[in-house]
């Protein structure tokens, strides 16, 4: 990587130089005007110390420049003569040129680094605004009935009981789901993202979400289409899982009048293709647009009046399948419903293999 | 009913709710509970009082749980089932490897943990060290695995496996109810684990699922444990 940059940089260095080069020869030959030579190689730091990072480049380039503007392009030419008040004052020029270029650039790169920085956080806090809003519905449930449960135990009727500890359950797998998702945001987004890749059988995936689903949502039926023969897919096997549940869940929770829901998987080219498409009502065209950043607003209920997570599940599916090289897409179905579809890599290279093995 | 016939189960757990709430479980289904917050307490326990069966927390404040799996793994056979907050599947592959015979993940169901208790005292009871009696079967909801004539039935009809299928099958029909990791299948099945032996074993499986005619959802007799291994299901 640091390698890389530096050939770019001592490439985008030389070339300028010789560029500058070439027409300093064609003004010797056509205008034949010396204090367009320096102008031309004036130009040429501004844009080595403009492309390149540092200071190392710029300056280098102001050295080069000099002594080839003095060897070459002033008289005397062919000799290096620094007593002339006029070479020194251009040679002067061009490292201020270098040094000032190379500290405004240096500090509209930093600037611009802070800037996604103050994004990044700003993301972050609103997230988090949203996570501890959308965590107090299911900490009342589950606090106010048990407390009352354990104030006036006997006060309450067999049903009234039920009804309670039933809510401090689904509300406490409400927070299991959300404390999945965002222990994988915190992995997921700690700078330096590395997904250990496994092969997974597609079959084994689909088998575990499907028991997985149907858990938490045993009334509703998923209809599967995935290839006869095995297929291999390299993935984190639970990532993966949690973007097909989160999508799944998604559409359980926001496809209204959905009736059918059904998962496809195919491979086309050393690319495995997952679709998940639901009859519901489909995703508002304003929503569509923004589905996978992360839509935190707190306003948004779903028809029980309780706020979901999925803000928070549809940009994890999108960070993890990004994470994994692959792409996300949402959209409407002209028949109706929505679809969302993901791809992922087939193709795998060594260290994967080696992974696999430990 | 008198308590020397229940079965014997000692906690490990340092989180005083998750505790009280194991041991209330646990009393309601007939077994005698006795519990430790720390893993020096539990040793103790363990010596003294031999249970039958411990539930272990992988994070204990005075030392890692799988310290103490190796301590009593060294010289006991007591079934081990370890409680994990993380949901990591290195961790529970390591657990597993270390000579735990299940894993349940935090935050469990009741039903789920009864479950894995009552399967891991089976198994202790009706297995000791694998190998067959001859004339010995293996019978799971229509499954059928005659040990003697090296065949496989389900609903009485037979599924022509190959060997190395029928080896699979067999090797997790020893142990119902647990999860072999794919390191532990690999190493029993073929000797050695090379590159490429996942891969293997994943076509074989492929092989005897459709020869079983399993359906992606729906219960069948090995259940996969994404990441970590298979577990065959239990006999009725």
């Amino acid at each position: 990587m640091k390698n890389k940059k530096i050939i770019k940089s001592s490439i985008i260095s030389l070339t300028v130089l010789v560029v500058c080069f070439i027409f300093c020869l064609i003004n010797n030959f056509t205008i034949k005007n010396d204090y367009l030579n320096s102008s031309f190689f004036i130009l040429g730091v501004l844009f080595t110390s403009v492309f390149t990072d540092g200071y190392l480049y710029g300056v280098l380039s102001a050295t080069l420049s000099t002594f080839i503007v003095n060897f070459a392009f002033t008289e005397p030419y062919f000799n290096l003569d620094f007593s002339v008040a006029e070479n020194i004052i251009s040679s002067l020029i061009l490292y201020i040129v270098a040094l000032v270029t190379c500290t405004i650039t240096s500090k509209l790169k930093y600037q611009e680094s802070m800037k996604t920085k103050i994004e990044t956080e700003i993301m972050r806090g609103n997230l988090l605004r949203a996570i501890s809003h959308d965590l107090k519905t299911p900490l009342t449930t589950i606090y106010g009935s048990s407390s009352a449960l354990l104030d006036d135990f006997d006060k309450y009727s067999r049903e009234q009981k039920f009804k309670m500890l039933k809510g401090i359950k689904e509300d406490s797998h409400w927070l299991i789901r959300m404390v999945e998702n965002l222990l994988s945001v915190t992995k997921l987004e700690d700078g330096n993202v590395k997904i250990n890749k496994t092969e997974t059988a597609l079959d084994e995936l689909i088998d575990s979400i499907l028991i997985k689903f149907q858990k938490n949502y045993p009334d509703i039926e998923v209809s599967v289409d995935i290839p006869d023969e095995l297929v291999s897919i390299p993935m984190d096997p639970m990532l993966i899982q949690q973007v097909v549940i989160n999508i799944l869940e998604n559409a359980v929770q926001h496809a209204e009048g959905m009736t059918e829901l059904s998962m496809k998987v195919f491979t086309i080219s050393q690319k495995a293709i997952f679709e998940i498409r639901d009859n519901g009502c489909g995703i508002a065209p304003d929503k569509l647009k923004n589905i996978f950043l992360g839509n935190f607003s707190t306003d948004q209920s779903n028809k029980n009046g309780r706020v979901t997570n999925m803000g928070i599940g549809l940009s994890l599916c999108a960070t993890i399948i990004k994470a994994h090289g692959g792409d996300i897409v949402a959209e409407n179905i002209k028949t109706g419903g929505a679809l969302f579809r993901f791809t992922l890599n087939m193709e795998k290279n060594e260290v994967e293999e080696d992974e696999q093995q430990q | 009913m008198n308590s020397n016939n229940k079965y014997k189960i000692l906690i490990v757990e340092d989180e005083d709710n998750i505790n009280t709430l194991l041991s209330a479980l646990l009393e309601t289904n007939g077994y005698q509970v006795i519990s430790s917050r720390t893993a020096q307490g539990g040793l103790m326990l363990f010596n003294s009082h031999k249970p039958d069966l411990i539930i272990l927390d992988l994070g204990l404040p005075d030392l890692d749980g799988k310290e103490l799996l190796k301590k009593i793994r060294r010289e006991h056979l007591t079934p081990i089932i370890v409680l994990s907050a993380r949901s990591d599947e290195k961790d529970k592959i390591l657990a597993l490897d270390l000579g735990a015979n299940d894993y349940v993940t935090k935050p469990f169901g009741s039903g789920e943990l009864v479950a894995r208790v009552r399967s891991c005292l089976r198994n202790s009871a009706t297995l000791s060290g694998g190998g067959h009696s001859p004339g010995k079967t293996f019978e799971s909801d229509g499954l059928l695995i005659d040990y003697d004539s090296r065949r496989v039935f389900i609903d009485s009809v037979e599924i022509k496996l190959t060997q190395t299928e029928y080896n699979i099958i067999a090797f997790l029909s020893e142990y119902p109810g647990k999860v072999m990791t794919y390191s532990a299948i690999i190493k029993a099945i073929w000797g050695y684990n090379d590159l490429g032996s996942t891969k293997k074993l994943q076509v074989n499986m492929a092989n005897i699922r459709k020869k079983f005619g399993a359906k992606p959802g729906k219960k069948n007799y090995i259940i996969n444990e994404l990441g970590v291994g298979y577990r065959m299901c239990e006999r009725d």
